[in-house]
């Protein structure tokens, strides 16, 4: 009887099909994001064939370039300066996000964490909205949301730390109470804004990635790398922490070093991608959550997983949001998103996390 | 060689608020050593303070002769390993992943599990009988299972001393003496320095050489399991009585607590026991029990009557040991008797010593005194005087007045 209900129990602990096979799934996960890339590179209103595409894409590599043709005209324009930046950022915000992500279900051991729990979020939607209000040069928007983003972050973090250490739960509501705040506030200018202006605030809050250029791109790209990387080498440390802090000190780990390093990275690399995109909401939340299913919750495994399946489901997102006519990509996430994340919860109601 | 050596410990939670005061504590190499005491008195937190979860105020710990201060978090987990009382876990990690974790003191930062330590932390899965289930989920398995896999993690970290944190609270009896004896046998076998945190005082005298007994913040008792668990120890850090018995078949001591069921009508009624030479142990513990105030007299200091009255808190007259009763002796015992609603004498053995206490019972007892007179059909096996005057005092007192008469000890609690 023992037996038969342990290889039941056996047979249940298999539910994470891609653990062993790890290596070859990320390889599989990078190069679907990059089939994703290119496919929605294809896609548009204009229509551009894809061996021009090709073309346009090799003829700008150094070495090799000079053997291709370059298509000079609206269609090498389309590509590299309309598409190719979009895509991109698409893909980097939603590494972004999801590794974001991943990192604060870490820090929280809970897996309603989002990377907006120490209010970037709404900090950031602040921040537009006054920069707005007071007719702040548009280009200097996204340097008012990446202030505010990181200003309420801060504050929350200040909030959360109990003689001298960073307390979770203190942390949590801090980040509730000031979410609250900084909402309650956007709402307030919202109140005195013009017609106009309210739209432009509204539409941020649901996040697009129209009109790209290659230096939002550059930035993000730098953040999105750095703070991956600090993520990721901390990763074995944000495991044993899974088992509790104190657990996780007698085991060795610097536990509140940990905490700090994955909570400001986890931050920043959200605030970075908000601050260009507008607000983006559910990546960060169910990314993490469908890798974990795949390859189970070592944060060595989840953290790389997550990036590449939150990279291609933003592009096919945004992909969605470019040939329907610029539906606010946030609102794409939601439509898919939402439907997926109940179907997960449905199918694994009952058990004790994921 | 000394692995632990604790000096004037003093730390705690809240600031002017110790819950360490002045804790002192050494333990030798190779040692098995439980920790005992009521909640609050400290075990956990000199459990904390020894894996620097938290710093201390003042007073100092050196482990195998080191400054633990100036020692990093990691050097202490290569030396120190803890099973706590239990873990919570939310995400689905395997049980081998879990155990790996054990590792982590050992591998720098970019460094992942490598073969060899996969190779130790499935030996420590085959001793704690955990890798038969390696592959599953850890927040599906038992509450038994659970605590051995985090067994397993803690001795994949190699430790030297393995701390246990009331380790087998929370597992049934089966399981309880299970992780016990993987314990005892890694300390017998290998070495491993061990120290035992645990509600149980039956378990830890079963299983530690040594004991320590914590009260307040302080070490009250240090040692064997017999020099620590005596019922004066027990009544005054848990403020309870208790007995301590032998178990008749392993040797092993093992505490039973006693109930204080008073009735009403008994209330305050005063028993004296004129008693001595272990004739009335068990005695005390009942007419307590049942809401007496007792006391007795005179006993010499050493007689096991003694020692169980003053373990019980039982007012009693005492003399020097193995001298005869003095005069002023005499004249308390009389005065206790005087009071008394019931007097008891048990089949003590009587000798030129104790005649007095007849003596004083003659004398004392009045109309209004019930008195109780054990196993007098026997009296002259008992009565060691020259010239019987033991027989004689019997005599004179069942002449006086009235008596109830039982054929032992267990009959007068059964009387009253």
């Amino acid at each position: 009887m023992n037996g038969l209900t342990s290889s039941i129990r056996y047979g249940e602990a298999m539910s994470h099909p891609l653990k062993k096979y790890y290596r070859t799934s990320l390889l599989g996960f990078t190069g679907l994001t990059l089939l994703t890339a290119v496919i929605a590179l294809s896609l548009g209103s204009v229509n551009v064939p894809s061996r021009n595409i090709i073309e346009i894409l090799l003829s700008r590599l150094p070495l090799v370039g000079e053997y291709f043709p370059s298509h000079p005209g609206p269609q090498s324009t389309i590509i590299l300066r309309v598409r190719l930046p979009r895509i991109i950022l698409g893909l980097i915000a939603g590494i972004s996000l999801s590794v974001s992500g991943a990192s604060m279900q870490g820090v929280f051991k809970n897996p309603m964490a989002s990377p907006f729990i120490l209010g970037v979020s709404a900090g950031g939607v602040f921040g537009t909205a006054v920069g707005i209000f007071f007719g702040v040069w548009w280009l200097l928007l996204p340097l008012m949301a990446f202030i505010f983003a990181m200003g309420t972050t801060f504050t929350v973090f200040f909030l959360g730390r109990v003689r001298g250490h960073t307390d979770i739960t203190t942390l949590l509501l801090a980040g509730l109470a000031m979410n609250f705040f900084m909402t309650a506030l956007t709402s307030l200018i919202l109140f005195m804004s013009e017609p106009e202006d309210m739209l432009s605030i509204v539409a941020w809050t649901y996040g697009s990635l129209s009109g790209t250029v290659w230096n939002e791109v550059w930035i993000t790209l730098s953040i999105a790398l750095i703070g991956s990387a600090l993520v990721y080498a901390y990763a074995r440390d944000l495991n044993v922490m899974q088992t509790g802090e104190t657990s996780a000190k007698q085991l060795g780990i610097n536990v509140e070093k940990t905490k700090i390093i994955q909570l400001i990275a986890a931050s920043l690399l959200a605030a970075v991608v908000i601050s260009f995109t507008g607000v983006i909401g559910f990546v960060g939340l169910i990314i993490p959550h469908a890798a974990r299913l795949l390859v189970g919750p070592d944060h060595r495994r989840l953290i790389p997983i997550s990036a590449m399946l939150g990279g291609s489901f933003l592009i096919v997102c945004d992909t969605i949001s470019r040939m329907s006519g610029e539906i606010w990509v946030g609102v794409i996430t939601g439509l898919f998103g939402a439907p997926f994340f109940i179907y997960l919860l449905i199918k694994h109601r009952g058990e004790t996390g994921w | 060689m000394v692995m632990l050596e604790v000096e004037d410990l003093v730390g705690g939670y809240i600031e002017n608020e110790p819950v360490l005061k002045r804790f002192c504590f050494s333990m030798g190499k190779g040692e098995f050593v439980g920790v005992v005491g009521p909640n609050g008195s400290g075990k956990s937190t000199f459990l904390r303070a020894l894996t620097d979860v938290l710093k201390f105020w003042k007073g100092k710990i050196e482990l195998k002769g080191k400054d633990i201060s100036e020692l990093s978090r990691e050097q202490i987990a290569r030396t120190i390993s803890v099973v706590p009382q239990d873990t919570y876990i939310s995400f689905p990690y395997s049980v081998e992943e879990i155990v790996l974790m054990g590792r982590s003191p050992y591998l720098s930062r970019f460094e992942y599990y490598g073969k060899k330590d996969l190779e130790i932390a499935r030996k420590y899965m085959n001793i704690t009988r955990t890798y038969r289930f390696k592959d599953e989920k850890i927040n599906e398995l038992s509450g038994g299972e659970m605590q051995r896999v985090i067994m397993a993690r803690a001795l994949t970290q190699k430790p030297e001393l393995l701390l246990m944190d009331e380790a087998t609270s929370h597992l049934d009896i089966g399981h309880k003496k299970a992780m016990m004896d993987t314990v005892k046998n890694l300390n017998e076998t290998r070495n491993l320095n061990v120290i035992s945190v645990n509600h149980n005082l039956n378990l830890v005298s079963r299983y530690c050489e040594k004991l320590l007994l914590m009260d307040d913040g302080k070490c009250h008792a240090y040692g064997t399991p017999e020099e620590v668990l005596t019922e004066a120890n027990i009544h005054s850090v848990y403020g309870i009585d208790v007995e301590v018995h032998r178990h008749p078949m392993d040797g092993n001591l093992y505490i039973s607590p006693m109930d204080r069921t008073i009735r009403d009508k008994d209330k305050g009624k005063k028993v004296h026991l004129v008693c001595g030479g272990g004739s009335s142990r068990s005695l005390f513990k009942k007419l307590i029990e049942k809401g007496y105030e007792v006391t007795a007299g005179v006993l010499n200091v050493m007689d096991s009557d003694l020692a169980k009255a003053e373990a019980l808190d039982i007012n009693c007259v005492n003399e020097a040991p193995f001298s005869p009763i003095s005069k002023s002796s005499l004249q308390k015992n009389l005065e206790m008797i005087k009071k008394a609603d019931v007097v008891v004498v048990t089949d003590f053995p009587i000798g030129e010593g104790n005649i007095r206490n007849l003596e004083a019972v003659r004398d004392g007892i009045t109309d209004e005194t019930d008195l109780i007179l054990v196993n007098i059909d026997k009296i002259n096996e008992r009565d060691f005087t020259e010239e019987n005057m033991g027989v004689e005092l019997y005599a004179d007192i069942s002449n006086k007045m009235d008596f109830k008469s039982v054929d032992s000890t267990e009959g007068v609690a059964k009387l009253l």
